[in-house]
């Protein structure tokens, strides 16, 4: 009985989280005049898989996806070599103010960030990066809280014996953090990994304020843009976002378990 | 949070030379590790706090080098009508959002929290929204909430209701961009829950039941007392990240109509990046981090009252 509540409960919850986006890629299939047709029609008829092609051919898309994607990877790659470097000297390291450092970086992380906007701004301005994709990517290559707070927790759990017979072996402290923790902690670092990409492929407020040139535009503010020029042909930009979403739909399917894994532990460790 | 300070208790002077350079070595290397984040600390943490509070004294439209002001900001910012209209929308959309989202999230997880044939479908399904951007997500609610042409108002047609503005209507501005928000939200926070709710030792149930303890009960006096915890570190940062709301009004609304859906971060973002008052914005910016940390600590002193530590 309990479990047949919960079963309707979950669906029609799924239902609910679907079919928006079902609505969404029905409006990107249709021509303009159905797109604003009242009543509306649900099903594009006829199908106009041709609008997708005409993004391309119409849109610098592929310019915005190629920014998307240098971002997202430099930013996933920065962030998982220092968050990992960090959160081993955390847990295995003679680090001075060990317990200080940990104290700053859960400060961190219920610290506003709306405190940053303007002078983060006037940083990266005064280092000559406005219009640049740098102010996307550099700061995850000085780690995130979030990231240090995971890999801490994992290489906290490694057994000291690994570590121990690598040292009497001759391993430097990078070594042995590189041969031996690194290998042993491959599921964290690849849930930290599909986080950083998430936060990267979806982030607009960095972006609006860094990004002056279209031809330097990520995937959000690039679909954004199209906006104000395509009026009277939404279901075309309609077809960008939905286009834009892709990449990271491929990346959630592949990495499922590894997303709520990542949501598990950022709730659990606090 | 325990911290292993290995050797600690041995003094330098008893170690031999040696085992001291070897200590300092283990500590260059450890320093070496960290610098990353000791970077972070200074140029992303320390400066922005202490330089924002240095701008909000200042007036500075980045053409000529800042101006000295006192607290002229802060006096501006206080006979601000915008400024207090925003901050109330900011205070409603949160009041509206963030309860919902975590009761949703709380239900859903407990009806998910069986074993449920296709679970994990399920759970993917909640997941898709939250690794969307607000740009998707727009056109996606616009689907829905399009007058003319969205879900909704077919819905309302439908059941012989009038049809609605939803984001066009100042009244219904905010609870729309509310809904869409928990619709967007709520997986994840359902995720953080089921790991709460995981957490739970099964015995205690069964000690319930044993009991007699009807399933309300055992609702009311094993399973929220369980996930307190849980619920408590979620409340602390929904309420930090809704109360700097920007990025979905910047794209579904643009703070419309004629400013009914203007948060506070949008209209930061406005003094600062459309109208070049870097001393103005830095002033806003750090009236809402005050707010945001007062309300932060409150949290953390009623915690004592609810919140149970297993």
């Amino acid at each position: 009985m309990r479990r047949s509540i919960s079963y309707v409960l979950v669906l029609a919850g799924a239902v609910v989280m679907l079919l928006p986006f079902a609505a969404a890629l029905g409006n990107s299939l249709k021509s303009f005049a159905q797109y604003i047709q009242v009543p509306p029609v649900w099903l594009p008829d006829p199908v106009q898989w041709d609008n997708y092609a005409e993004v391309w051919r119409r849109t610098p898309f592929g310019l915005y996806l190629a920014n998307s994607l240098l971002i997202a990877v430099l930013a996933v790659a920065g962030n998982v070599v220092t968050s990992a470097t960090v959160g081993h000297a955390l847990a295995r390291m003679r680090l001075p103010g060990k317990q200080a450092l940990l104290t700053m970086a859960l400060g961190t992380m219920m610290l506003p960030t709306v405190i940053t906007i303007v002078p983060n701004f006037l940083l990266f301005r005064s280092l000559g990066w406005l219009d640049t994709l740098l102010p996307l990517i550099v700061p995850y290559w000085l780690a995130t809280p979030i990231g240090i707070f995971l890999m801490r927790q994992t290489f906290l759990a490694i057994p000291k014996d690994f570590e121990e017979a690598a040292s009497l072996d001759g391993a430097n402290p990078w070594q042995v953090f590189w041969r031996v923790h690194v290998p042993l902690a491959k599921p964290a670092l690849a849930t930290l990994a599909v986080f950083t990409f998430t936060t990267s492929w979806k982030a607009v407020l960095e972006p609006v304020i860094y990004l002056t040139s279209p031809e330097n535009y990520t995937l959000p503010v690039g679909v954004l843009s199209l906006k104000g020029q395509f009026v009277g042909n939404d279901q075309l930009v309609t077809a960008a976002a939905m286009m834009s979403l892709l990449p990271m739909l491929v990346v959630f399917v592949l990495a499922q378990r590894y997303f709520v894994r990542g949501t598990m532990s950022a709730g659990l460790k606090g | 949070m325990t911290v292993l300070t290995r050797g600690t208790e041995r003094t330098a002077a008893q170690e031999q030379p040696s085992a001291r350079r070897r200590n300092a070595r283990e500590r260059a290397w450890a320093v070496a590790f960290a610098s990353p984040y000791l970077l972070h600390l200074v140029a992303l943490t320390a400066w922005p706090v202490l330089a924002s509070l240095f701008f909000s004294m200042t007036e500075y439209d980045l053409m000529s080098p800042p101006r000295f002001v006192g607290f002229g900001n802060f006096a501006r910012l206080f006979g601000d009508e915008t400024f207090w209209r925003t901050l109330g929308n900011t205070a409603y959309f949160a009041v509206l959002f963030v309860p919902t989202q975590t009761a949703l999230a709380l239900l859903l997880a407990i009806a998910l929290n069986q074993r449920l044939r296709g679970m994990a479908l399920f759970r993917a399904a909640y997941f898709v929204p939250v690794v969307s951007s607000w740009v998707v997500v727009a056109y996606v609610a616009d689907a829905v909430f399009n007058p003319q042409t969205g879900i909704a108002n077919q819905v309302l047609g439908l059941a012989g209701l009038p049809a609605e503005n939803w984001l066009q209507d100042p009244v219904l501005v905010i609870p729309t961009l509310a809904a869409v928000a928990v619709w967007k939200g709520v997986g994840y926070m359902m995720v953080l829950f089921l790991a709460g709710l995981q957490a739970i030792p099964e015995e205690r149930y069964e000690a319930a039941k044993i009991d007699g303890a009807s399933a309300w009960s055992r609702f009311r006096y094993v399973t929220l007392p369980g996930i307190s915890g849980t619920t408590f570190l979620v409340l602390v940062l929904t309420s930090i990240e809704t109360l700097q709301s920007f990025e979905q009004v910047y794209v579904m609304t643009d703070g419309g109509p004629h400013g009914a859906s203007e948060l506070t971060v949008l209209y930061l973002y406005r003094q600062g990046f459309q109208f070049f008052q870097m001393g103005y914005a830095s002033a806003v910016a750090w009236v809402l981090f005050v707010l945001v940390l007062a309300l932060t600590l409150v949290q953390f002193r009623l915690q004592r009252r609810w919140v149970h530590y297993a």
